[in-house]
């Protein structure tokens, strides 16, 4: 693998940590599957790509991005918490209508950035070689986002939203309003995605509407990957550990495609990822039967 | 003080499967008055409960907290005056969170959950100096994941926490029921302890006689969702477990046996 593609993989894995701390916030900590994450990936890229095309100062066109993407997670906390719809068609409904809205937004499938400023074009000036500016950038403001959130669940308003998750009867009974927990949480998490996708797009050059297919399984991916090295507690350990897991799971992908002998293309990504989010499930099942079937033969001696 | 004019609950209305669980209950419980509540199985008491904490509506009548209207008024809105535990150790708590933390999110009961940090040193002192009123240790395990804890202690820790904040109304929905008698004595001696300090007006669901009769200031034996009867004062203390059975099976009116063990062995 070259320098150059090694930097390229870690500033996408840095990136898609943001997406990892997104999908924890709602697998874990809300206890509520969201695959919203597909379609808001690409809306933060189209909303980032069409604003700045259309001479918006890059920054403010970040920040719509991300805004645009709390906007789709809201509805998919409404469809579920109003109207009682099961909370992964709920946000299947939002992505698949995601999909015709950032259409809309780009007005045609790919928008290219190369020629237009992005957030990095300040940074660009300071002489560093631009795909370090990159790498740095992303790996600042992926820190910066990680250290909030780790602050913010330790926060009245985070640890309201951890127990309503994890207990909801118990919440409501110490006066946490449920519903506006969901709907906060939803708009956290899938702004964070947007972000993600907005960074994507301006680091990469361009938006495209397909490019947020598979963003769950990948943020997934970085989150049971980190989940099985770091087994803690403390939050900031946690939130840590998806970015880094988002890291590791990017270079392991590209080991398995950088290395010849084992024979695999671009096109064979979804199934490698497939496997590794298998084995990162699998693995720790069958160490806990082993675990049981220890202390059982044990416990029969005794 | 809580209110009850003429409550109904009425669960699958209009359908085959429609429950009546409550059929009109008027109720009134002076401020620091301590009421145990019995019944057989289905006889409303944990739906009074329920309608009185805003977990379940009610279909007609009024409740009332003092003066103030409270029938509309949602679940989350109304834990500035009441507080809860549950009869399930498991139900009060957050298994994954740490006692601390579990303690913190209780004492932010009735607040606006703002972005300042739940937890601090001070808060932690506090803790420490309720948790060590139970003498389990529990005061050196603050960090500890609540999951960690047996049902007994978790159940402890659970009727601390609804003491965190100032309250007027305890619900205590069969507590003890899960514990070993040990630690239910234990946990009924807490209750007994904070309802003094606290001077707190009480419900507590119970399905041992001896229970009701021993702890609080009346009892009330709910039937068929209504209230069978009422008993106070000077009456109340000469009645004991046997005088409470006959008195069941009079107010039914049938004099049948009663047959629910758990009324006559519960200790």
């Amino acid at each position: 693998m070259s320098l150059f593609s090694f930097l390229g993989t870690l500033e996408i894995g840095f990136i898609f940590g943001l997406v990892a701390i997104g999908v924890y916030l709602t697998f874990r900590v809300l206890d509520f599957p969201d695959l919203t994450v597909d379609g808001s990936f690409t809306m933060g890229a189209a909303i980032a790509a069409a604003l700045i095309i259309s001479g918006v100062n890059p920054y403010i066109a970040t920040v719509c991005a991300t805004f645009g993407g709390a906007a789709a997670g809201m509805v998919t906390a409404w469809l579920n918490l109003r109207f009682n719809i099961l909370h992964l068609l709920a946000s299947i409904l939002t992505m698949t209508a995601l999909y015709t809205i950032n259409l809309r937004i780009m007005g045609k499938p790919n928008l290219a950035l190369i020629m237009e400023d992005t957030v990095l074009t300040p940074f660009e000036a300071l002489g560093i070689p631009n795909m370090y500016v990159k790498l740095i950038f992303v790996a600042v403001v992926v820190v910066l986002v990680g250290l909030a959130i780790s602050y913010f669940m330790k926060t009245q308003y985070g640890m309201a939203m951890r127990a309503t998750g994890a207990n909801p009867r118990m919440a409501q009974a110490n006066g946490i309003v449920i519903k506006e927990k969901i709907y906060a949480g939803l708009a956290l998490s899938n702004g964070l995605v947007a972000l993600a996708g907005a960074l994507f797009a301006q680091t990469n050059g361009f938006a495209d509407s397909t490019m947020g297919i598979g963003t769950i399984v990948v943020g997934l991916a970085a989150v049971i990957v980190g989940e099985s090295l770091f087994g803690s507690r403390s939050m900031l350990v946690i939130i840590f550990s998806c970015i880094i897991g988002s890291l590791l799971y990017r270079l392991a992908v590209s080991v398995a495609l950088n290395a010849d002998f084992l024979g695999f293309t671009a096109s064979d990504l979804n199934l490698i990822t497939a496997v590794l989010v298998g084995l990162a499930l699998i693995v720790p099942h069958l160490r806990r039967e082993q675990k049981a079937r220890k202390a059982a033969a044990v416990g029969g001696e005794a | 003080m809580i209110r009850c004019e003429n409550i109904k609950v009425t669960f699958n209305a209009g359908l085959a499967t429609e429950k009546r669980a409550l059929r009109g209950v008027d109720l009134e419980i002076p401020q620091a008055e301590f009421v145990t509540v019995i019944g057989s199985n289905g006889a409303g008491k944990s739906t009074l409960l329920n309608t009185i904490a805003g977990d379940i509506r009610a279909s007609s009548g009024g409740l009332f907290f003092d003066e103030a209207n409270v029938t509309a008024v949602s679940a989350a809105g109304r834990t500035r005056d009441v507080a809860r535990v549950f009869q399930d150790p498991l139900a009060g708590t957050c298994g994954n969170m740490t006692v601390e933390e579990n303690m913190a999110l209780a004492y932010g009961r009735g607040k606006r959950g703002g972005l300042a940090p739940a937890l601090n040193d001070d808060l932690r002192d506090l803790f420490r100096e309720q948790l060590k009123r139970l003498n389990l240790g529990l005061e050196n395990r603050l960090g500890a994941e609540m999951g960690l804890l047996s049902g007994g202690q978790r159940q402890s820790v659970s009727l601390l926490m609804s003491a965190l904040q100032p309250s007027k109304i305890l619900l205590l929905d069969e507590h003890t029921a899960a514990l070993d008698p040990k630690t239910a004595a234990l946990v009924m001696d807490i209750t007994d302890q904070i309802v003094e300090e606290k001077k707190l007006t009480v419900m507590m669901v119970t399905h041992s006689m001896r229970q009701a009769l021993d702890h609080g200031t009346r009892t009330i034996m709910m039937h068929e969702g209504k209230v069978m009867f009422d008993l106070a004062g000077e009456e109340r203390s000469q009645y004991d477990v046997k005088d409470l059975l006959n008195l069941f099976a009079k107010a039914r009116g049938d004099g049948e046996e009663l047959d629910d063990d758990k009324l006559l062995l519960g200790a």
